[in-house]
Formats: C-alpha cells, structure tokens, sequence
C-alpha cells in the first residue's frame, strides 16, 4: 500500500515536472484542465472494515447524469457528489450494469449545466505504448472542493481480463486497457483514462489482484463497451443483461475416464496433468494416446493441473470434437477425441475448488 | 557511432527539461510527445518478434512466502538456433514442464540448461531455428535518464505489454543490474528493457540489495524500482551457461574486519581452510589494497568487485602485510568447505554481573574431549591460548574458533595460584549431550533488590506490536546471573501454554532459565511477517532481566518449528540454538559461521510419518558441519517430547557455551 501511495505521488511529481517544462505545457495543462471538469467525487457508503466510503464519477449529460463503477459505496440513500467547481450536490443511483462494473448515477438538481463528456465523438482507442492519462479521486487525497489527481503512463496492454476462469476476481470480463501506472487505488474506481489529447479511452476499475501472478493489475474498462448501456440507462430503456449462470451451478458435462483416460492421483495442488493409463478400445487409446503423455491443451487452453483439466473437461459442449496437446518426450503431439452428444442432465455437479489466494493485506 | 546517436538523443531531451522558457509558448517544430509515444511502438515492434511467451505446468505453489504466480511470463531469443533466456523468478516453482510460444504462435517444450545464480537468469532451450535475435545495446552507451521500454508477453493478446520509464541508475547490486523506473513485475520478469531505437539493454529480474533468492525483490513490483541485467554481460556469460553448467556467484573464503563500510580499510579478518584465498597466502590482517585493478579504499568497494565475479573467474588482489605488498592470482569458487567448529570441551563458569574478568575459569570438562585428555581440571583459569591473552570467554571462544579442527594448542592456565600449560588437539564438537550436566548454581538475591522485575508467570503485551506473549522466570530470579531465554514457538492452533508451564517451570528453575511464549496473531498459524514482533520480545526480555547472550533459543514443535527454523537464519546474531521437534526443515539453511555460533536439538518421535525426514534434516545439518544433536522418542508418534528428552533438551541448553 505504501508502495502504491508513493509511486503514485511520484507520478504526480512527474507530471508537474512535464507540465511546466515541455513545449506543448500549454495543450497537455488544457487537456487535464477539461478532463478535471468533466470528473466528480462520488461519496456514499463505507468507511468501517477498510471499506472505503468514496469514488470517482465522469459526467457523460449536461443535465447531471454521471458514470460511476458499481460499488459498495453507492449502497445508501445519502450518495453525494462534488462537482469539479466544488459544489456538492445529492445523487441517486438511476441504473447499474453490475456485470460492467457500471453505474449511472443522477444528479438531484436542476439546471446544473455541466461540462460533460460526448461519448459519441471523444471516445477512442489506443494499443500498447500510448500515453495516457488517469483521473481519480484515489486515497481522497483531493480534499473539500480540490480537483482529483492526475497520473501517467501508458497502456501496457489492451487484452481481456479473463485469461481463465477464476484468473481475476472481476465481475468484468471482457477486453481491458492495463496500464502501466497504479491508477487503480481505493477511490480510484469511475474515474476515467484519456490519451493526452484528452480523448475518452476507459473507465477506471477496481482494485484487482491477477489470481494468476498475484499482482496488481491497473485496467480500465473501454468507454466503447460502457457508452451504449450508458445512454440506455439514461434513457430508461435499459435492461439489465441475464448472468451466466452460477460456477458453482455449473455440472461438469465430462469426465476423463467417459474418454479412456486415467490421470496420475491429484495429491499436490499442481499435479500435473498426466496420463497414467489409457482404457483399451477407449477414444483415447484410438487417438493415439499413452501412459506418461502430459496433457499441455485442451481445446488450446493450457492445462497446468489435473484439476484444471478436469475442471475444463466438464465444461466442454457435447457433440464435436475435443482437442489436446500432449508432450511425450520433447516432442508435442496435437490429438483429437470425438465427443459424444451428451443430453445436459447433470449427475452430480462439480464445485469448482476457488485457487487459494494470498492473504496479503493492502 | 552507436552510442554518439544515444547519446545526443538525450542531450535534446536534457536541453528541453532545463530551458523550459525558451520553448515555452513556442510551437514547437514537431510534435515531440506524439514522437516518442510512436517511438516507443516501434521500438517494441523491432523486438517483439524475440520476445517470447513462458508457460509452466506443475510445480510448487509456494516459494518461501511469496506465493508463485501460474500466470504466463516472458523470455527473450538469445540465439537463432533456439536459447532463450528469461528470470530465473519464473521457474521458481521447479515445474514440471515448460513451454515456449513464439512471437508467430509457434509453441515449444523448452529444457531448462543452465542458471545463472548470481544474477538470476535461466537459460531455456527449444528445438527451433532461424528464431530472431535482437540487437543489443552496447553496454558503454547506457545513460541514466535515457528511456527504457519494458515489454513482456504474459497477455492473450497479439502484441507484447509495454511499461515505459528511464535508466534510473546503472551499477546496482554490486555492479550486476542497472534500474529502471518502468513498471517491472512478474507480467515482465524475464522479458527485455529496450531502449528508444529497438535495441535490447538487458533482461528484466526482481533482485534485492539485501536478500539473494529466486523471489527476492519481487516485493518491488510495480513500485517503481525494477532492475534489468545488461544483455551484454548476458552474452559474455552464454557459452558458459550453455554447457550446461550452473553459473555460481565467485567466492574467495575470506571474512573482513567488520568496521564502517564507507570509511573502513578492507582488513581480513579470517581466512577460511582450503578456500582460494587460504591456498594463495593470504593472511588475517592483511589490507586488501586492490581487486580486480582496482583501487580498494573501503569495505563497500570489495563487495562492489565482486559482485560481478562467477566461481572459475580469476582475479589479481594485492595486499599489504605490514610493509610488504603481496600480489596474488586467485581463482574463485563456487561452494567453499564449510566451516566446522573447533571444540576444546571445557564449561566456562559464568560471570556474575560486575565481576572483572582475568582468565576463563572451568565450570566443567565434557568427557572424553580434548581438555579431559589434557587434564584440564574444574576450577583452572585459562588465561593464554598459544600466543592470544585470553580474558573472558567470548575471548576464548573466539581464538578456539579460529583454530582448525586437529590442530594442537598450548593451553596457558593458573591453577591453585601457579601457572601451567597444557597441550591438547582440538576436536570438533560433540553431537551428544552427556546423562549428567552439573548445572551453575543461582541462589536468591540477598537482600531482594528493590527495583526486581516480575517473576512467575505472567501475560504481557508488546508496546507497538499487535501480538502478546505469556512467559515464566523462576520465582528466585537473581539479576547478579545471566540467565538462557528460552522462546517457545507454538504450532498452529495451539499455544499449548498449560502443558509448557508445567513441563518447563522445573527444567527453567534447574538450568537457569527464562521461558517466554508468544502468540500467533492468527490462531492458525505463524505468519512470516511476524518475526520483527518475535526480534522486539528477545530485545524486550534482554533489557528487563539479566540475559546470557549465548543461551538464547527458540524452541518448536509440529509447524511452529518452520517459523522457528525462519526466526533462527534471520536473526543469526540473536539466537544461538534452536530445539525442533516433530519437524523437518524445509529451507535452505545458511553457511555455518565462526563468529556467529548455532547448534540444534532435533527430536522425533520414531512412529512419526515425518521421522525420516526429520532424521534428513539432521544429516544435512550435520553436512553443513553445525552442532546437531539428535534424540529419537522410542514407539512415540508425532507427539510433544516426553520429560526426559526435555531433560536433555535443558542439559543441552545448559551447555551452549562450551568451548
């Protein structure tokens, strides 16, 4: 946590450093000028157990309507926002996408007349190495009626969050700008990242730890995803999208042995997946398979357990054809299995163990 | 021409930091921000075909504590016909297969060939050719200051992630790495630091500047702070490392003069037996003037020339020993013998409080050690071991411990007012603990001083900690004598404070000791972070009773013994023995040392599923040549020691200072 206070106030340095001294002072300080106009402070629920009581909001309609992330803080009837120019006004929330970590908030007072965003003609996108800016009520350092904080970087990486289910803890799973500043910090969620020409890339996120490589990881949502449910909340034509169902509702459709394979006992957290003897006249003797073939692939996701292979194993369709990659020696051998139509009547269903996660506190 | 181009890339950009107020307002010719940021693109595009995707199947989940990550990392093509090197971070989880995906998709198994321990680096292997090898840097061109690009490949994405910052220093880590404020974690450990025109500075490695392992430094991630090993000195190093052979930080065997880094001479200090510097001559109390050719003022500098130094370099030191200056060649190595600790067998009697010390006097003789032999008796003071005056015992210990095992002394001693010397062949330290220990015995203070801190048993907090403790001093505590401390280490779950009170209170009362029992914060189990609260209690206990600095211990049972085992390499200069019970070892345990003495008390149960492995853990200390006694529970399973093996376990407490 101190690691992050202090790089992002590094960051902050940084940018008074570039501010002042570089020949376009003038358009990046215009630049974070509009950003900061258009970007409020959200205030609602929290403040026991290190739940953070704030957040930050983009206004996307002169009438008052601000986007926010989808958070414990919007939970109260007593939601305030501050305006860039310091006023504080009373909110409530008008609509919510949960599953994009989205929330339209309204402003509960007339004729505000607010700079905002268009999201039809400021929105863009960026690919890896393109500078850009992150604007956040983060820590509630901008206290009383100060603007929010400004840092920089630039995008590391536009790719989806999801690499494999229970990689990140997210409700949102689709493609995400990852930066390589620590833009997201408690409060930092609904704020926004613009190219330094102050056009619209995403929509801060939320603190998120990659399950994977347990670190970190600093994304925004791209506004392209958000815009539509956005002006169809704000609209009242929105309706909310159906969830997947449940992980844990979810039966696992096959088993290794319904193909002829037996694995090596699961007795670490990461056995591997190997084959420790193949049924006669199975599929998976037909295909060629043998006993100490590691599984790498399924269907070209790797497989780094024999639980990761079992559980991707349960949730492959039925019907069509199963695709594995296995090492033998040094040599890796592509395989295909038919599989068999199966009617979706679940026997028993298959919890899913969640990885354990560190228990590192921030 | 190479680095002239670098260079004046950074003057420019220099000139524009200092003279904000020429430019200011001026519209500037070109648009130098839109430049760089397309800079930075095609730099990576340049390197992006050799930046290759890692993935790992199996392995350990945890490595010491930091939990190992699953996730894809990053490696970069060294060679066209199919070497790869990547941080040594990402296999720290010893998988049980590794797998590179090429820039055009392309995936292979990879063989691990060779680390480089010094600088962390792994070098892989795939069958492949015709890969594309980028272009490096050259090493005298790096200015801080200058960008540097991070890239890695741990996305599903086509194009590799990017962190951009500049070389915020060169020559960190003894001269290993340069530093970079680019954002370095495990979504880039592995992968290159480019620089603004495509070409490769280094290879991106946590590292720390006080720890060494393969996830030191990863605490840094994101911070800020990364470190990349120039891809130069990669280069010079692959054709060692692809024989094959694992690349040994190089050690010469000798200890320094400890003194103020920055301002001290580099004064040896010891040499260790049958290390290079031993064979090449040199001596305790030579000053090393030069290494390597270069000039050594300060301690810090010695450890500066070496940090870049493998086990097979060799190296030019010169000396000055007294008028004389001696120059020598030495090759180093990579493992030095270890140091086996010299043993005397006498029990010196414990100072009282106040009490000037002229010799060592003899509490003891151990049986059938060298002093029995030489019919040093109970009561004689040692006052001159050959040519060194001995005072105290800490004297005495200290010139004993840098004799070698075999050697014959000449032991200078006053008995019944005469002065006698002995001779006697030194042995190493006995593994046994013998039936009886005559213990030194503490009467009660007379009169009882006013100012006597609490005895019995007591709970106490810790100012500035979270934790509690509970603890027993035996109810005749005398602050005249040193007590041992004993610092018991629960398991999970169970503090087990009933039965350590009543199974310790009379070994505490016979051997002079002071028990203290801290609390997990989370009942489950010790959690690492937990030893700074663990090093505040010995300081605290230290400063309210009269503590003997050799008898400090920590003692285990079942799990509690991991964070024991931890708490005793962490603070080698705290503890002085540690008595495990019921636990093999699971970490590496640190170099034996002279100066910094530890011995251990291992006991198991024989119908204990761990007793073989706890019976391991015995023999590899024993390898390391540290003082390990060993005490098997006949028919017990995995269950607390019984009375007579805690019997043992006071007797062996009761005699940490032998000498």
């Amino acid at each position: 946590m101190t690691n992050r206070i202090l790089t992002s106030s590094f960051c902050l340095l940084w940018i008074c450093l570039w501010g002042s001294s570089i020949a376009q002072a003038q358009s990046i300080q215009a630049t974070i000028r509009r950003v900061q106009q258009r970007t409020v402070k959200v205030f609602g629920a929290g403040g026991i157990r290190r739940l953070h009581a704030y957040s930050t909001g983009f206004v996307v309609s002169r009438q008052g309507h601000v986007a926010t992330i989808w958070s414990h803080v919007l939970d109260t009837e007593e939601l305030t926002v501050v305006l860039a120019d310091g006023r504080k006004v009373r909110a409530k929330v008008l609509g919510a996408e949960p599953q994009l970590d989205l929330a339209v908030l309204e402003l509960l007072e007339k004729d505000l007349e607010l700079p905002a965003w268009d999201l039809e003609a400021e929105v863009t996108d960026a690919g890896p190495g393109t500078r850009v800016l992150g604007f956040s009520n983060m820590f509630r350092v901008a206290t009383g009626d100060e603007m929010v904080s400004v840092l920089h970087g630039v995008v590391a990486a536009k790719a989806p969050l999801t690499t494999r289910r229970g990689a990140f803890e997210s409700s949102y799973e689709g493609t995400a700008f990852i930066v390589d500043a620590v833009t997201n910090n408690p409060g930092a969620g609904g704020g926004v990242l613009t190219t330094r020409a102050g056009r619209l890339l995403g929509m801060i996120g939320k603190e998120l730890r990659n399950a994977e490589s347990n670190t970190w990881v600093n994304y925004a949502v791209p506004i392209s995803e958000l815009k539509q449910p956005i002006r169809q909340i704000i609209a009242g034509k929105y309706r909310a999208r159906q969830r997947d169902p449940d992980e844990t509702n979810v039966v696992a459709r096959f088993r290794p042995l319904e193909f002829g394979i037996v694995l090596v006992p699961d007795v670490l957290f990461r056995t591997p997946a190997f084959i420790d003897a193949v049924q006669r006249g199975s599929a998976a003797a037909r295909a060629g398979l043998q006993p100490d073939d590691l599984i790498l692939f399924i269907n070209g996701d790797l497989v780094q357990s024999c639980r990761v292979f079992k559980q991707s194993l349960g949730r492959i369709d039925s019907g069509g054809v199963l695709k594995l990659t296995v090492r033998r020696g040094d040599k890796l051998l592509p395989v295909e299995l038919p599989v068999p139509d199966k009617p979706d009547e679940p026997d028993t269903p298959d919890k899913p163990e969640k990885p354990a996660t560190a228990g590192d506190t921030k | 021409m190479m680095a002239k181009r670098v260079s004046g890339g950074i003057s420019l950009w220099l000139a524009i930091v200092l003279v904000p107020s020429v430019c200011f307002g001026q519209q500037p010719p070109l648009n130098l921000e839109s430049l760089e940021e397309q800079a930075f693109k095609e730099a990576s595009a340049v390197v992006a075909p050799s930046v290759v995707r890692i993935q790992t199947v199996g392995g350990l989940d945890r490595v010491g504590r930091v939990l190992t990550g699953t996730a894809a990392t990053t490696g970069v093509v060294v060679s066209a016909d199919g070497y790869v090197i990547s941080s040594a971070f990402n296999f720290a989880s010893r998988p049980a297969s590794v797998l590179v995906t090429l820039a055009d998709g392309r995936r292979f198994p990879a063989k691990i060939i060779a680390n480089d321990r010094a600088r962390m680096l792994t070098l892989l292997k795939i069958e492949a050719v015709g890969l594309s090898v980028p272009k490096v840097a050259p090493r005298d061109g790096f200015r801080v200051g200058q960008w540097a690009i991070a890239m890695g490949r741990t996305y599903e994405s086509p194009l590799p992630n990017l962190s951009v910052g500049i070389i915020s220093a060169l020559d960190r880590i003894w001269g290993r790495a340069l530093q970079t404020d680019a954002k370095i974690s495990p979504a880039n450990y592995g992968g290159p630091l480019v620089d603004i025109r495509g070409q490769v500075i280094g290879v991106l490695v946590p590292l720390s500047q006080r720890q060494a392992g393969k996830t030191a430094g990863v605490e840094w991630y994101d911070s800020g702070i990364g470190f990349a090993i120039p891809m130069a000195d990669i280069l010079s190093t692959l054709p060692r490392l692809k024989t094959g052979t694992d690349l040994l930080p190089g050690l010469m065997g000798i200890t320094l003069k400890a003194g103020n880094v920055y301002a001290s001479a580099a004064i040896i200090d010891r040499v260790r037996f049958n290390s290079p510097a031993e064979k090449a001559g040199l001596q305790p109390g030579d000053v090393i003037t030069t290494l390597d050719e270069q000039p050594i003022r300060r301690l810090v500098q010695v450890r500066n020339a070496l940090g870049n130094k493998y086990a097979g370099d060799t190296i030019s030191v010169v000396v000055r020993r007294g008028e004389k200056s001696v120059e020598q060649k030495i090759q180093l190595i990579g493992k030095l013998e270890p140091y086996t600790p010299t043993f005397l067998g006498i029990l010196p009697a414990r100072q009282k409080r106040g009490e000037a010390a002229t010799g060592v006097v003899v509490r003891g003789i151990l049986p059938e050690s060298p002093a029995a032999a030489a019919m040093i008796r109970p009561g004689d003071k040692v006052v001159q071991l050959d040519e060194t005056p001995v005072t105290d015992s800490a004297g005495l210990f200290d010139a004993i411990s840098r004799k070698r095992v075999g050697a014959d002394v000449t032991v200078h001693l006053e008995r019944g007012g005469v002065r006698e010397t002995v001779s006697a062949k030194l042995a190493v330290v006995p593994n046994q603990v013998p039936a009886v220990l005559e213990s030194q015995i503490i009467a009660a203070p007379e009169p009882k001083p006013p100012d006597l801190p609490a005895t019995g048993r007591f709970n106490k907090d810790l100012a500035g900690h979270d934790n509690n403790y509970w603890g027993y001093v035996p109810e005749n505590y005398n602050p005249a004598h040193g007590y041992g401390l004993v610092v018991w280490i629960h398991p999970g779950s169970d503090t087990m404070e009933a039965d350590m009170f009543d199974l310790w209170k009379p070994i505490c009362e016979r051997r002079g000791l002071i028990l203290v029992g801290p609390r997990a914060k989370e009942i489950a189990g010790w959690n690492l972070n937990e030893a700074g609260f663990i090093e505040a209690l010995v300081k605290e206990v230290q400063q309210k009773y009269n503590i003997d600095d050799q008898r400090i211990v920590l003692h285990g049972y079942s799990d509690g013994c991991r964070f024991a085992y931890h708490l005793a390499f962490k603070y080698r200069s705290l503890f002085r023995g540690v008595a495990a019970s019921s636990e093999p070892l699971k970490v590496t345990p640190p170099e034996n040392r002279p100066d910094l003495r530890l011995q251990f008390f291992l006991s198991c149960g024989d119908k204990d599923n761990l007793y073989r492995r706890v019976q391991q853990t015995r023999n590899r200390l024993a390898g390391m040549k540290f003082p390990v006694t060993f005490s098997t529970l006949a028919g017990a399973g995995h269950e607390y020691p019984t009375i007579p093996v805690l019997d043992a376990i006071g007797r062996w407490i009761d005699m940490l200072d032998r000498i």
